[in-house]
């Protein structure tokens, strides 16, 4: 089973599968509570469960809004983030000026997020571009943009650009040794940077809050209230809802390739 | 044609670059230039005055803006320490099918919005918690302990839970791109696992050591809920104190400080740029000069 | 080289032009005719504007946002909000910056039938009363009042037995069972108003202190941070209440509404009636200086201030939020039973006659923007990282 059992530095596949196990249970740790609150646990003494919070969920038309705002926010994010994101390790690579390329790519990650929130924002207004859709998307595919970009360039540093060559050689051109060489090996690279790119925009508040206008995604609506006038057991059912979701969807994904490879 | 071609090429190269100097350079930019400005009442004017600077250095502030790297640099540490193994394990000694269970499990639990991940760690690790419950079960303390939440400790459970799984990706992914046949070269040279890891592996995954030691000091560095809900009496990192600058209406101020991080860690890279070879970074890919 | 994760080109592509087609579909909601109204949380009456829409024909956009000063100035003068919001609802006296920014519009209460009903404007607000400086500026009026309410601190009565002063909030008894809120215009303002009554600082006026003053106010808090009297400083409503209660803390500084969250959740705690006096607030709707809006945009956030001021709204926000409203709303919950149940209207009433009384006690104003602000926010930093 271990696939470079000489060679490589062992650290005793017991060990390491115990840290991982660790590691896991503290990831997942903190989803338990949600869970517990949105089926009514969250009260010292009570034991009995209701799923009223589910019902409640879709009869608040401002969390039923803000989800379909954040649901379109992170598709375009997730596809433009790792599509520039591609780009950018490309212009690492071939436009001469490696340096300056990685500091301007990297930059979007060492502003503080309120900063660059208001920086944004003013310069939006500068630019006449009204809070919306477009402004939210902008600033969060700014923020994903250094993560897509980075995990593009760890895969690409992987690549053996021997292949290339060989692929020149025999006549191809630029495009078409970059589409049928280079892209399949580094796929899961441009897989990683749409996950990444769909977490940051899961998770983006500061940023968004001060360009999203006439919107609310689920974080800026969840921060307000929590600031505010207190979470409700809506919220934490549709973090509960969007936990089962992930896993069924990623179980079954698992299932589908497990079953094409065994075909 | 040929022309054409390349007109298009650098186009789409040089687009990211423009995309990023408009929408991101202009505006920071302009936060530099009002770093210099006066502030006078509610409003602000153009100048170039150093006072904001001055109120930064020589206040308080300061102080958490060195906090903000201690513990930044702190929580790296521990979380490299933490994924560099489980990035190891699952590139080398795991089955792919393993692999994907186990990477797909680390990134379901960022699918949950943070600030409500990072409160659920306040009913874990309160006074009355499990984990005081499970601690005073086990008979190890007799009385709740404290230190558990509102502390230095939580806030580092916060930050390392939060950064800790965004390490593991590209570590995983540099380091199962390390030729097999440099591994088995070293082994058949007659050396020793360690002198392997050290001499061939280590640096071989430098480039996903870099990748996660950005994502996890910078989200650190940047980060302001962690504190605010987990930290002890007020407990503040570089964000909060900017946020709070922005709440008397001090721009400058505000401008300065954040001017004075981005500049700090534009150091930091530099100096890592010079003192690592750019090729070792981006590896093989640099060394391909057409 | 393990590739534990497959996709084909095509998928990719095709999964591109989803999401392309799902964002031009969702641009595509109707607009109509909707008012945006930014609000804290507080004001949304659990969504239900069709009271508002029936009588005027206009939908509301409620968008959620902070309270913190720099949530709504940065959002206000930066982030747009003068181009998109008509009316913005937050805790009120923050005029000297909106104003001076030109964020706001001067209200013409001629404009609202249901101003002069609103007897807590006559009694609390108007100009000449101490609370004006929630809702007016420089002789003029720029707010509608939503919410009044009066705040002081709570405790659990199982722990601590009767309390009745802001000085158990500094009782070496509670050492480390202690929570303020993270914030100088309120946990700032109670210490000064304690130490003033108490004899143990001079300060003139705790709602408007000099900076030798909030000095000394944010001295006597670092003497006690050093004695680790406090547990914590709480920054969110819902920090709070969970701090209630797991019973983390027996004495609070916070909301009244956290109490009976905390209620709701099984766990009694009482707010206390301090000898002291209360901190005084109300939250104002701002009409907002709108770049290019319309006359008949203006016409219809007068119609929803109104709207606000009527017995409804301030009877369903009474219920859902716990704090006063109008005097409208109590009689109307009594009279419509079939909006309000005899017991919502009951609650409606309680909760209505229990602040009535806090004005009534009296105590000091909030102050959100005091002359030194400056010097607040820079002690209150010092605070934090002492």
């Amino acid at each position: 089973m271990p696939r470079a059992g000489h060679g490589a530095l062992s650290f005793g596949s017991g060990a390491v599968w115990i840290l991982i196990g660790v590691l896991l249970f503290l990831l997942y740790l903190p989803l338990v509570p949600p869970v517990l609150f949105s089926i009514g646990l969250a009260v010292p003494g009570v034991h009995t469960i209701t799923f009223r919070a589910y019902g409640e969920l879709w009869g608040s038309p401002i969390l039923v809004s803000a989800t379909e705002t954040t649901m379109e926010v992170a598709a375009i994010v997730g596809v433009a983030a790792p599509a520039l994101g591609l780009l950018s390790a490309l212009a690492v690579r071939e436009l001469g000026i490696p340096r300056l390329m990685m500091l301007l790519v990297l930059l979007p990650l060492f502003i503080p997020g309120v900063s660059m929130g208001l920086a944004s924002a003013f310069f939006f207004r500068e630019l006449g571009i009204a809070p919306s859709l477009p402004s939210v998307a902008l600033v969060q595919t700014i923020w994903a943009l250094p993560f897509a970009t980075l995990v593009m360039l760890t895969v690409m540093s992987t690549f053996d650009p021997v292949l290339l060559e060989a692929a020149y050689v025999t006549g191809a051109n630029r495009l078409r040794g970059f589409l049928d060489i280079e892209l399949p090996i580094i796929r899961p690279g441009v897989l990683g940077a749409v996950l990444f790119s769909l977490i940051l925009s899961f998770n983006e508040t500061i940023r968004t809050s001060l360009v999203q206008g006439p919107l609310n995604t689920v974080q800026t609506y969840i921060w307000s209230t929590y600031k505010q006038t207190g979470l409700s057991t809506a919220i934490y059912a549709l973090m509960t809802l969007l936990i089962l979701l992930t896993l069924v969807l990623m179980a079954s994904i698992l299932v589908i390739v497990t079953r094409r490879r065994a075909a | 044609m040929r022309r054409a071609r390349a007109a298009v090429r650098y186009g789409l190269l040089g687009l990211p670059g423009v995309f990023l100097v408009v929408f991101l350079v202009c505006p920071l930019l302009l936060t530099f230039a009002i770093s210099f400005w006066q502030r006078t009442g509610f409003t602000f004017t153009p100048a170039l005055t150093f006072n904001s600077y001055r109120a930064f250095f020589s206040g308080v502030r300061l102080l958490v803006f060195d906090r903000s790297l201690l513990i930044s640099l702190e929580a790296t540490a521990i979380s490299l320490l933490l994924a560099y193994p489980v990035a190891y394990f699952l590139a080398f000694h795991a089955v792919p099918k393993a692999v994907r269970i186990c990477l797909s499990l680390f990134t379901v639990p960022f699918l949950i919005n943070y600030i409500i991940r990072t409160f659920a760690w306040t009913y874990l690790l309160d006074r009355s918690g499990p984990v005081n419950r499970l601690l005073q079960w086990l008979g190890l303390v007799h009385h709740p302990v404290s230190w558990l939440l509102y502390s230095d400790f939580a806030v580092f459970i916060g930050l390392v839970s939060a950064y800790m799984p965004f390490m593991v990706f590209p570590l995983w992914l540099s380091l199962s791109g390390i030729d097999q046949r440099l591994i088995e070269a070293s082994w058949m040279l007659g050396a020793r696992p360690a002198r392997t890891f050290f001499g061939v592996i280590l640096p071989l995954s430098l480039p996903g050591i870099f990748a996660a030691t950005i994502f996890g000091f910078v989200g650190s560095f940047g980060e302001s809920a962690v504190p605010t809900i987990l930290g002890g009496v007020g407990f503040q990192l570089m964000g909060n104190t900017i946020t709070s600058a922005m709440d008397v209406l001090d721009y400058p101020l505000a401008a300065a400080m954040s001017s004075v991080v981005v500049i700090a860690m534009l150091g930091l890279l530099t100096a890592w740029f010079l003192s690592f070879d750019l090729r070792a970074l981006l590896g093989k890919i640099m060394e391909w000069r057409r | 080289m393990t590739r534990p994760f497959e996709i084909s080109r095509r998928g990719l592509l095709s999964t591109a032009a989803g999401a392309a087609v799902l964002s031009v579909a969702g641009r595509a909601k109707a607009a109509g005719k909707t008012l945006n109204f930014a609000d804290i949380g507080v004001g949304d009456p659990g969504g239900d504007w069709s009271g508002f829409t029936k009588a005027s024909g206009w939908n509301v956009n409620l968008v959620a946002i902070g309270n913190a000063p720099s949530a709504i100035l940065n959002v206000m003068i930066g982030g747009g909000g003068t181009s998109t919001y008509d009316i913005i609802n937050i805790v009120g006296g923050m005029q000297p910056p909106l104003i001076s920014n030109h964020l706001i519009e001067a209200i013409d209460p001629a404009e609202m039938p249901d101003w002069a009903k609103d007897t807590y404007i006559s009694e609390y607000l108007t100009e000449g009363k101490p609370g004006f400086q929630f809702i007016g500026y420089q002789g003029r009026l720029y707010g509608v009042p939503s919410v009044l309410q009066g705040d002081a601190f709570a405790y659990l009565p199982e722990k601590t037995g009767p309390l009745d002063s802001y000085a158990a909030l500094f009782d070496p008894k509670w050492r480390g069972y202690v929570a303020l809120e993270n914030n100088y215009t309120t946990a700032g303002q109670k210490t000064a108003l304690y130490l003033k009554k108490a004899g143990l600082a001079d300060i003139k006026d705790p709602a408007n202190m000099s900076p030798a003053e909030i000095k000394a106010v944010v001295d006597f808090l670092i003497g006690r941070k050093k004695g680790g009297q406090f547990r914590v400083l709480w920054s969110s409503f819902e920090q709070a209440v969970d701090l209630i209660v797991r019973k983390e803390v027996y004495v609070i500084d916070c909301w009244e509404p956290m109490v009976f969250a905390a209620a709701a959740k099984g766990v009694h705690a009482v707010y206390a009636d301090p000898k002291e006096g209360y901190l005084l607030w109300a939250m104002a709707a701002y009409l907002v200086n709108k770049r290019n809006g319309s006359a008949a945009e203006k016409k219809a956030s007068y119609e929803l201030l109104n709207f606000m001021l009527g017995g409804w709204y301030g009877a369903k926000i009474t219920l859902l939020r716990g704090y006063m409203t109008n005097p409208l709303a109590p009689a109307y919950a009594a009279s419509h039973p079939a909006e309000f149940t005899a017991a919502e209207a009951k609650k409606i009433a309680a909760i209505t006659a229990n602040v009535k009384h806090k004005f009534d006690q009296g105590g000091t104003w909030q102050n959100r923007w005091p002359t030194h602000i400056d010097a607040y926010e820079s002690e209150w930093q010092r605070f934090e990282a002492a």
